[in-house]
């Protein structure tokens, strides 16, 4: 039996497999890769959080910059797509009828990834164009439950019934 | 079906079109059925643990409103830490055996694909070492006097 070597180059590796097939492949690889890239660094930096609380607070300024709310959405979008597209190949391993329709269900998994990708990026977004932050409510609230909890400091006049 | 055969040496299963790899048929070592089995199952788990993570930090709380205080607060329970343990050890182990596959397609030469092997697994062991020590001494008195 022949040997075919399965990428002798990275542009071998990008052109061997051939339509649909090879974009999904290609897609759910270098997604694969890239949220362990990030993941690697953000267990580190996450690490921080218990004895360098302000180097901590340091990275989280990062994750805040404009610039980085651009790397979550694409995160995110990695997350969503190798998740679906991941679901199709267990999907397709364990019930072999469903590989008739490979192509259909790979379409399916990007479709999917589009339709759930519009509200989050506008979600995730929409603070930099001046709109509100997701959990401004929780957030406000959970300020009012501090205050409310150290009279000690600030002279908080307590209702008592 | 598939024209695409398997690197020489290799117990893996097919690489098939579209992604993914045949089940590999269990003969001396079974080691590579169950991690063909194993990228199944974590997946399957990370589908809820990965994607609640994600839309409860960015869409939930949202990333401004993120601290250190935050963070320890949610610590304080420790469902939550047990939560992060589960992500932290299927994500990090799902991603070994996925970066594994692809050293195994890309670098081909022996001895350049177990020197590449140690440095990628020793940054995956360590970063995850890190990471679970911070989730497994967590303890609420240390972190509040280091604040
Ligand atoms: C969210 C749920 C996830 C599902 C359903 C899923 C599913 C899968 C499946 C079915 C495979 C193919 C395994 C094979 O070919 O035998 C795979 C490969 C892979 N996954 Fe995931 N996965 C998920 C999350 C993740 C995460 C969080 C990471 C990163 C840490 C990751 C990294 C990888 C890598 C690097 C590969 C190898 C890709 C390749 O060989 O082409 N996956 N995943
Ligand atoms: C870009 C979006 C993300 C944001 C804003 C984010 C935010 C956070 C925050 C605030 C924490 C600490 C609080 C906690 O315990 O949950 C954390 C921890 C963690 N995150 Fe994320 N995360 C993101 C993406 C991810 C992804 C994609 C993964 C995995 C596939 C992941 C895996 C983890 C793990 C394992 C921990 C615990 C780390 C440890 O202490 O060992 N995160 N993340």
């Amino acid at each position: 039996m022949a040997i075919v070597d399965r990428a002798k180059s990275l542009s071998a590796a990008l052109t061997y497999r051939g339509r649909e097939g090879m974009w999904t492949w290609i897609l759910h690889r270098a997604t694969g890769l890239g949220i362990l890239l990030f993941l690697i660094i953000h267990v580190v930096e996450t690490a921080t959080v218990i004895y360098w609380p302000q180097l901590y607070e340091g990275f989280l300024d990062t994750y805040k910059s404009a610039f980085f709310r651009f790397a979550e959405v694409l995160i995110f979008f990695s997350v969503v797509y190798h998740a679906l597209n991941g679901t199709r190949i267990i999907v397709q391993d364990f019930w072999p009828l469903a590989m008739r329709r490979q192509r259909q269900l790979a379409w399916a998994a990007g479709g999917l990834t589009v339709l759930a990708m519009i509200p989050i990026t506008f979600l995730m977004i929409r603070p930099l164009l001046g709109g509100p932050e997701p959990g401004e409510e929780r957030h406000r609230q959970r300020i009012e439950r501090q205050q409310a909890t150290v009279p000690a400091t600030t002279p908080v006049v307590q209702v008592t019934p | 079906m598939s024209t695409v055969i398997a690197p020489a040496g290799s117990a893996r299963g097919q690489a098939r079109r579209g992604g993914g790899y045949e089940q590999p048929q269990g003969r001396r070592s079974n080691f590579e059925l169950y991690s063909w089995f194993f990228m199944r199952l974590s997946g399957l788990i990370l589908i809820f643990l990965s994607l609640y993570h994600l839309v409860w930090w960015n869409l939930i709380v949202g990333v401004e409103h993120l601290s250190a205080d935050l963070v320890r607060e949610r610590w304080q329970n420790p469902f939550w830490r047990f939560y992060n343990v589960a992500l932290l050890l299927f994500a990090m182990l799902h991603g070994l055996n996925g970066l594994r596959y692809s050293i195994e397609d890309y670098v081909r030469k022996p001895g350049a694909q177990v020197a590449v092997k140690a440095v990628a697994y020793t940054l995956i062991l360590t970063s995850m070492a890190i990471g679970a020590f911070a989730l497994f001494t967590y303890n609420p008195a240390v972190a509040a006097a280091a604040r």
